[in-house]
């Protein structure tokens, strides 16, 4: 039965007022399979598996399911085919058990009773979420999270599950574990479509993968007999970036000086950030390796004002900045790349040019005094728009039309106008595409190159490994030690920051 | 004020010599009371007083008949307009009456909006006026300041006030009632009814107006028994004009009153009064109505029995008396206020409830018409 | 997304157009002819002093929209401007009645005393918001009713009240205080304070498109974190926003204060800062847009006088206005639709060209 077809998606396509969308897509996915779909972000697989679980519908082209015309209006049209989408961000009540984030809106299938409770406890053993069933889903790592999100789709009867970058938020061993569960279930007859552009991770799970190109399929391959390098050119139809940082350009300038820092949480004795000591030179890249949620979203906001410190200091070339706000610490020279950007970095109703102005409002080009300068703002526009490649219409188009890869150039552009003295770059490659990527390491390294200290978050350890000068690990909201990206793996990495194998902390 | 009342009051005592007669007579209280008969609780009267003869009330409709067929009338009314069971509906009755008794053709009613600003109210007047309606009267005290300024564009057009005498204009004549007058009245029959010598007041809003209201009742219940307790209370303050239309409020108000222990409850509270009457029948208390005979009232049917009278503000007999004379030509002699004399306040008599002390309230009737009692329209503090 | 001219004019027609069919139905319902009511409507503009009360209560209703808007431009939504309006009134006619000052200055004083005002009575509401997290919804709502009392209190005989027959009020404002008009004859007199309040508007439109702290105001309305990670300090925006509605709110009864009445009563209109609200909403926050709303609702409610006047119920205008506002926004989300299907037809079309360059230099 291996080969009975799950999904046919013929000649898919979908308009847009932005800049992708799909264009004349095919996509065949066997019973059974792992099947990836891979492409630069913008390319238009998101959209794709929105018109595949319902959320969109497509302007042309047919979708079967199990070899059935089927017409998706909606989710719960899809699920009703067996179709089921675990989503990048999850969508999960984090003040609600584990078990009732399952069955909630899906009362109707086995009650609420026990009857739901013995189905979920079995699709758990399955899927491996070992949590227990009554705690709230707030004490639930992000690994659980994910697993639930998981039972959640299967608890309503989905057989082919959509994996919508599924990896993003795991640390390697966390991936290990979900890959194996993907394979065992992929033995019991469910079919997976996994969505990427982590193209070792592909190559690991999936038994075919789909290459995405600027809207449209460029081809199938086969991850046995293709390397990642291959597929990557399909993805980009071009040569690969690397984020190799040829030669050293750290200088003794102490740019940024943390010291003693330390952040309490709100309403509790827990300190979210802990005692912490960095200090970052001109021409030098500070990563910060961890997963996620242990402090380094809050060291980045601490450091840029957002959030106040409940001791210690921070020094910007000298100037101590511990007491000024966000605005006048960007004036003093802090460029912000921020982790989310359609959250923290852009207005998305707005106007590129008026995007422009965000976090420089009170400089020129963009203002004079209290007066903005429009003209002005259009113009360095414009000219970032050219410098950084930002695919787009105009500048008058607003940021939600671009695609991540181009707002994120966007973005990245703008930070660099500023004539910073220090760059936080909070993820700044997340959810871009390979071209975007590669354009965004170069103007960080030309930067540096320039004078130019990078603090560097990042969750891509090749991207902390490949940029950074030095790399500290962050756990449970201290520093606990430092590596050497030029001898560090991922995998010691990926060690240090689950805490399995402790080093001694550096000071 | 509370010094000139209480002289008025040992004046009255003083002149009234046969003062033990009124006392047996009335302990009798309430002919059919809700609950209970008639404990020896009640107050302790004052002597009723006595004097001058029962001649002076009732001075209007008499008199020649008047040919009012060339009038065009124009009325302005209030908020609410014809139909309020109130006021409004006061006004239109006379202008009925009007029609019936004086050939009256031609008339025009129009409505104040709530809420409405200076000139909506101006312009109302102005298109009556410029349609050529003559006289024009205006209904409600909010109308004294547009009257002023279209009385003076329109200087061939007579209008009225009513509820408003400050507009100084040859072509305008405020139409003002003695409140305070009738409700002394009430306030002395709200004793005589009262089994705990203890009576209320419910104003709707705290004004001017409906203070008149308050100190004329207060006078009453003060010159019948020194014993009586009065509360007194109004349901929104100045500014906030719902408590003349919240039934709910009322209710809530006046059940406050009856549980501290009136038992026979005044309201001056437009719609609100409504609210006022059924907590007096679900609290076994008795009620006063204001402004119409309201024991007649379709509104307040369900209610009518606790109703024992109302304090008649007679607006159909000042319209139809300024009507009149406007076709008559004798505004001169309309009476500068409309008082007991005028027949312009009063009270009524429909359902039978206070028949029995008729006699007594006419008493006080008389020395008020006769100068003997002043009423005071602010209330004593 | 720009929106076109025709994304921007539509709406409101298409909501005004609906809302007169929905008011045909309900007049013939009701017996009454729609072309009488319609045609009084009408030509009421032609007579007596309607056209000219129409633009000065306008302009109540643009500033009491302009300072709701405000508190919309950051998804504050100041309920409050009813209590801010009315308190800042009373407190300039209070003091404007109780000063004598050269022409000119008198005048001064009392428009500055009313914006004072109306600022310090946002501020309540602004403070707890910032320190104590309380929704301004909930703040105004109450200030709203406190406003009443503290109303009453005012303008009583305790306080500062005088008198007048059966009405209260305060003292009367000299003539040093008044703002003069345009007169029309006949046709009324157009109150100076339509020229200020299109100033205040001119203002506004320069204060939001031109000023950083228009940008600032725009960007924490639409995306309070992206405007905390760009260094607008949220609470600042709260406090001055909060202010500035105060403030214009404070303004919204001065038209006919200085232009006719001189003084406030007991009686005097309340529900200008409520309609302020519906008035924001019709002119979708943009300057332009609240002006064509305020002087659309103003002439609305200039009609229940003349509709009365011809026999229609009056309470039609109320079915309209309430029709308008209903429909607007559902005529915007219509046009919103689509403008939104005509530009991905566009874009398709420029899609075509892109995927063939596509197909041309792909390679696999």
């Amino acid at each position: 039965m291996a080969d009975d077809l799950a999904v046919e998606l013929e000649g898919i396509t979908k308009r847009f007022p932005g800049v992708v969308a799909n264009s004349d897509i095919h996509l065949t996915v066997r019973t059974g399979e792992v099947h990836a779909v891979c492409g630069e972000n913008g390319a238009g697989k998101s959209t794709l598996m929105k018109i595949l679980y319902g959320m969109l519908q497509p302007d042309e082209g047919t979708i079967k399911v199990n070899g059935r015309p089927v017409r998706l209006r909606n989710p719960s049209d899809a699920i009703k085919v067996g179709v089921g989408m675990v989503h990048q961000h999850f969508m999960l009540a984090d003040n609600l058990s584990v078990l009732e984030n399952i069955v909630l809106g899906a009362e109707g299938l086995h009650g609420i009773g026990a009857k739901a409770r013995k189905e979920v406890a079995e699709l758990a053993r399955r899927t491996g979420l070992t949590a227990d069933l009554d705690i709230a889903l707030e004490y639930l790592g992000v690994a659980d999270r994910q697993r639930v999100e998981i039972v959640k789709v299967l608890y309503r009867g989905a057989r082919i599950v959509i994996l919508d970058e599924p990896t993003a938020v795991l640390v390697p061993q966390e991936v290990d574990d979900l890959f194996e569960t993907v394979r065992q279930m992929r033995d019991d007859g469910f079919t997976f479509i996994f969505i990427s552009h982590k193209l070792d991770e592909v190559r690991a799970i999936a038994d075919t993968i789909t290459v995405i190109r600027r809207g449209t399929t460029v081809g199938t391959a086969d991850p046995k007999t293709t390397s990642s390098r291959q597929l990557a050119e399909m993805m980009v139809g071009s040569e690969l970036p690397s984020p190799e940082t040829r030669e050293s350009t750290v200088t003794d300038t102490a740019v940024l000086t943390v010291s003693g820092l330390r952040l309490a949480e709100p309403g509790s004795a827990r300190a979210v950030l802990d005692d912490i000591d960095l200090v970052v030179h001109s021409g030098e890249v500070l990563g910060i390796a961890g997963v996620e949620g242990n402090g380094q979203t809050e060291l980045v906001e601490t450091i840029m004002g957002m959030r106040r410190a409940t001791a210690g200091s921070i020094t910007l070339s000298g100037k101590d900045i511990t007491k000024l706000g966000t605005l006048a610490r960007r004036e003093a020279g802090i460029g912000y790349i921020a982790e989310d950007r359609t959250r923290h970095g852009l207005l998305l109703t707005q106007p590129l040019w008026a995007n422009r102005m965000l976090g420089y409002q009170t400089r020129e080009p963009v203002s004079r005094g209290q007066w903005l300068d429009i003209a002005g703002a259009k113009r360095d526009t414009q000219r970032i728009v050219e410098a950084y490649d930002v695919r787009t219409p105009g500048i008058d188009v607003a940021a939600a039309a671009l695609s991540g890869g181009n707002q994120q150039k966007l973005v990245v552009g703008r930070e660099l106008s500023g004539d910073p003295k220090l760059l936080i770059a909070s993820h700044p490659t997340r959810g871009v595409d390979v071209g975007a990527q590669a354009l965004i390491w170069d103007h960080i390294r030309q930067a540096r190159a320039a004078g130019l200290a990078v603090l560097l978050i990042s969750a891509d350890l090749d991207e902390l490994i490949g940029l950074s000068d030095r790399i500290v690990v962050m756990l449970r909201g201290r520093l606990v030690s430092e590596e050497d990206p030029a001898t560090v793996t991922a995998e010691d990495l990926g060690c240090a920051m689950t805490g399995t194998a402790p080093r001694e902390a550096t000071k | 004020m509370r010094r000139s009342r209480v002289t008025t009051l040992a004046a009255v005592a003083l002149t009234g010599a046969l003062a033990l007669a009124g006392c047996a007579k009335d302990t009798g209280g309430g002919s059919t009371p809700p609950a209970g008969g008639n404990q020896a609780e009640s107050c302790k009267k004052n002597p009723v007083p006595t004097g001058g003869s029962g001649s002076a009330a009732g001075s209007t409709s008499a008199g020649p008949k008047v040919d009012a067929s060339a009038l065009k009338v124009g009325l302005a009314y209030d908020i609410g307009g014809r139909g309020d069971a109130s006021f409004n509906d006061s006004a239109a009755a006379g202008l009925d009456k009007a029609k019936a008794d004086m050939g009256l053709k031609e008339t025009k009613e129009l409505t104040a909006a709530p809420n409405e600003p200076e000139d909506a109210k101006q312009s109302r007047l102005r298109q009556l006026a410029q349609e050529g309606f003559n006289p024009i009267i205006a209904v409600g005290f909010a109308y004294a300041k547009s009257v002023e300024a279209v009385a003076t564009q329109f200087p061939n057009t007579k209008f009225a006030v009513v509820d408003d005498d400050t507009v100084k204009l040859p072509n305008v004549t405020g139409l003002v009632f003695a409140e305070e007058q009738g409700s002394f009245l009430v306030g002395v029959a709200a004793v005589y009814k009262s089994k705990n010598c203890h009576v209320g007041f419910v104003g709707g809003v705290n004004v001017p107006l409906i203070q008149k209201f308050q100190a004329g009742f207060e006078q009453g219940v003060k010159a019948a028994s020194n014993d009586a307790k009065i509360e007194a209370e109004y349901i929104t303050p100045a500014g906030d004009f719902t408590g003349f239309q919240d039934p709910a409020k009322g209710n809530v108000v006046a059940a406050g009153e009856i549980s501290r222990g009136a038992d026979v409850i005044y309201q001056a509270a437009g719609a609100s009064g409504k609210g006022v009457f059924e907590a007096a029948k679900s609290k076994n208390a008795l009620a006063i109505g204001v402004d119409s005979d309201q024991y007649n009232q379709k509104t307040v049917e369900n209610s009518r029995d606790v109703i024992i009278t109302s304090m008649l503000k007679r607006v159909d007999v000042a319209v139809y008396d300024y009507v009149r004379a406007v076709a008559g030509n004798t505004l001169a002699s309309l009476p500068k206020r409309f008082d007991l004399k005028a027949d312009g306040v009063g009270y009524a008599t429909s359902g039978g409830k206070i028949d029995d002390i008729k006699a007594t309230l006419d008493a006080y009737k008389q020395q008020i018409i006769d100068g003997k009692i002043t009423v005071s329209d602010k209330p004593s503090n | 997304m720009r929106t076109t001219l025709r994304g921007k004019l539509l709406p409101p027609v298409l909501a005004i157009v609906f809302s007169v069919l929905l008011c045909t139905i309900a007049l013939v319902i009701s017996g009454d002819n729609p072309l009488d009511a319609f045609g009084a409507m009408i030509g009421q503009l032609f007579r007596g002093t309607t056209a000219v009360d129409t633009l000065n209560s306008g302009a109540v209703y643009y500033l009491a929209g302009l300072a709701v808007a405000i508190g919309f431009q950051m998804n504050l939504f100041n309920i409050g401007v009813e209590g801010q309006y009315r308190f800042a009134a009373v407190i300039a006619a209070i003091i404007g009645g109780e000063i004598v000052l050269p022409p000119g200055i008198h005048t001064l004083v009392i428009i500055i005393v009313a914006v004072v005002a109306g600022s310090f009575y946002a501020l309540i509401p602004a403070l707890l918001k910032v320190y104590r997290g309380v929704s301004e919804v909930i703040s105004t709502i109450m200030l709203n009713a406190i406003a009443i009392g503290l109303i009453a209190y005012l303008v009583s005989t305790d306080a500062f009240g005088v008198q007048v027959g059966n009405n209260i009020g305060t003292r009367p404002i000299e003539e040093s205080g008044w703002m003069p008009g345009i007169p029309f004859g006949d046709n009324g007199t157009l109150f100076g304070f339509v020229f200020v309040a299109a100033l205040v508007g001119f203002g506004y439109w320069v204060l939001l498109n031109r000023t950083r702290f228009g940008f600032e105001l725009k960007a924490s309305g639409e995306s309070p974190t992206a405007a905390t990670a760009g260094g607008v300090d949220a609470r600042k925006m709260i406090m001055t926003a909060m202010l500035l509605s105060g403030g214009v709110a404070g303004l919204t009864a001065l038209p006919e204060l200085l232009g006719r009445d001189h003084e406030y009563l007991q009686t005097s209109p309340a529900g200008y800062g409520f309609a302020g609200i519906a008035v924001a909403l019709l002119g979708r926050n943009h300057p332009g847009g609240i002006a064509l709303g305020a002087v659309l609702w103003a002439f609305l409610d200039k009609s229940a006088v003349s509709l009365d006047n011809v026999g229609v119920p009056q309470e039609i205008t109320t079915i309209m206005q309430g029709a308008i506002v209903l429909s607007v926004v559902i005529a915007y989300e219509i046009v919103r639709r689509m403008e939104l299907a005509a530009e991905q037809r566009r874009v398709g079309r420029q899609l075509g060209r892109d995927t063939s360059d596509v197909a041309a230099g792909g390679s696999v």
